[in-house]
């Protein structure tokens, strides 16, 4: 089991008179646990509606699962993510066997190669591609190709040999 | 100029129907059957072996914690499900391959010689010698035979 | 008489100053003039009690032990019974090895899987070896004296085989030795030595 979890929160502005019967929200939020996931849901809804945790309620809060967790499906995922420099909006794809998975392996992504924090990320949308003609990211493409086969050159023959000390570094060359 | 011939690479290579021997973790000197590869470092994988403690529940594994093997069941389809893989692995009969490759005896031998009591090493090294012994003997007296003529 | 004396001693005395006449407490009814800084120290209860060595389940009788310490280090030898407190009672066959019926520390002793029948051996024999002072009652006649220190010019007598000795251990070794020789190889295992190799590892070997 990966870092986050999906969960799905609702909530809404707690009954006035004038409003006797809010409306509902629901968002699916990727957190890694419920207190973060509630917390992720004040901070979106803040953003969008005139509802904050003082005057509203969380009516509900459960975990998703993914439908099939043993198969390998590709992910495009749409972030807002802000930088030293500014805010952008970014499209990025993943092939991993779950949502939870590609969204863990974006948040890996994004530190690597921006240096981003869980905190200036948001995700927008994460999206299941079906179809192969759909994939837009060449390092995506690369591994739909038909027939794919790769050798691994380049290994160490054994992790544990006998000896603990020897004079020569192991070869890695065939 | 001279004619160049061009071999193909001896590579094993990392494809679907390619059979895979755990190295790390709970599945260690267990096989599976790779059925999809997700990137270049890791794949899907799936061992339906029938017998005790050899089977492995399909789960993505990271290529470092395999060794791959000459083992390939031939045209299996992408993403094959579970019981199809098994029905291959059946009709490729794997694990008898498995099990007549040197490198599996090789592997059965060790185990077993880890295994053997203080008397059994023993025993074994009173017989290695006495083995040693007799080909010395037919060999100096294949030596003797040359010189003498 | 006696029970009279002893209430006369602790009981009060009349004396008279002067005109008055007092009552003068025995010694020991009379307030201490001293007490200690410290309270007493009382011997603490031992709440221990002595319990009898329970050995390892792999050193059951008949085994063949690796003796790890002391002179025969090295020497793969026959367990013939648990003496108290840890202690096992081993022998070579001393035809074989060389080792005599002797104890030894179970601390210092592998045990390994590999096993000799004692059946057919005298139980009797064994069961006076493993009696308390067997082999301990002639050392106290052989203690090197001061005197004996300073003559040194004399060469020490040579110690004295105690026939006794040698024909409890004939008497014991007699009934292993057959069965030893009906396995094959086992007569040499007893009689080889045990130690490290390049490469050993003993916590990962089995025995």
């Amino acid at each position: 089991m990966g870092r986050l979890n999906e969960y799905q929160v609702i909530g809404r502005h707690l009954p006035t008179e004038k409003q006797p019967t809010p409306k509902l929200y629901r968002m699916r939020i990727f957190a890694p646990n419920t207190v973060v996931a509630k917390s992720r849901f004040w901070y979106f809804l803040m953003k969008l509606r005139k509802v904050k945790k003082s005057n509203g309620e969380i009516i509900s809060i459960n975990l998703i699962h993914e439908r099939r967790p043993t198969t390998v499906k590709n992910f495009g995922i749409w972030i807002r993510y802000d930088s030293r420099s500014g805010t952008h909006n970014m499209y990025k794809e993943y092939r991993e066997m779950s949502r939870t998975e590609a969204v863990d392996a974006l948040y890996q992504d994004m530190a690597a190669r921006h240096r981003a924090r869980f905190r200036s990320i948001h995700i927008l949308k994460v999206v299941e591609i079906e179809k192969t003609d759909d994939v837009k990211r060449p390092y995506i493409k690369q591994l739909l190709s038909k027939n794919l086969k790769f050798p691994l050159p380049h290994r160490v023959a054994k992790a544990s040999t006998k000896k603990i000390f020897v004079a020569h570094r192991p070869s890695t060359f065939a | 100029m001279a004619e160049i011939e061009i071999k193909a690479s001896q590579w094993r290579l990392v494809e679907v129907g390619r059979v895979v021997l755990f190295t790390h973790g709970p599945f260690t000197g267990r096989l599976a059957a790779i059925v999809e590869i997700i990137d270049h470092k890791r794949a899907l994988v799936d061992g339906p072996s029938k017998k005790e403690n050899a089977s492995v529940p399909r789960q993505s594994v990271s290529l470092n914690y395999l060794i791959i093997t000459p083992i390939v069941i031939p045209k299996l389809p992408r993403q094959a499900g579970r019981g199809a893989v098994a029905k291959a692995w059946e009709k490729e009969e794997v694990e008898q391959q498995w099990d007549e490759s040197a490198w599996a005896k090789r592997r059965e031998q060790r185990e077993k010689r880890r295994n053997l009591s203080d008397f059994d090493r023993f025993k074994v090294l009173k017989l290695k010698k006495q083995a040693r012994f007799e080909v010395r003997k037919a060999h100096a007296k294949v030596r003797a035979a040359a010189k003498s003529s | 008489m006696s029970a009279k004396q002893e209430a006369s001693k602790t009981e009060h005395k009349t004396k008279k100053f002067g005109k008055t006449e007092r009552k003068i407490p025995h010694h020991t009814q009379k307030a201490k003039k001293f007490y200690p800084t410290e309270d007493e120290a009382k011997p603490r209860k031992v709440r221990k009690s002595i319990h009898a060595a329970r050995p390892r389940k792999t050193l059951q009788p008949g085994s063949i032990l690796i003796l790890l310490a002391g002179r025969f280090r090295g020497k793969r030898v026959v367990l013939l019974k648990h003496l108290p407190q840890g202690v096992l009672l081993v022998t070579g066959p001393f035809k074989v090895n060389g080792v005599p019926l002797r104890r030894v520390n179970a601390r210092y002793v592998i045990a390994t899987s590999a096993k000799v029948e004692l059946k057919g051996i005298d139980e009797k024999v064994v069961e006076k070896v493993g009696e308390e002072g067997y082999f301990t009652r002639d050392k106290a006649e052989n203690k090197k004296g001061e005197d004996q220190f300073f003559r040194q010019g004399e060469m020490p007598k040579k110690k004295k085989m105690n026939s006794d000795r040698a024909n409890d251990q004939k008497a014991v070794d007699k009934a292993l030795l057959t069965t030893i020789k009906k396995e094959p190889h086992l007569m040499d295992y007893l009689g080889s030595t045990f130690s490290l190799r390049k490469g050993d590892r003993p916590h990962e070997m089995k025995w």
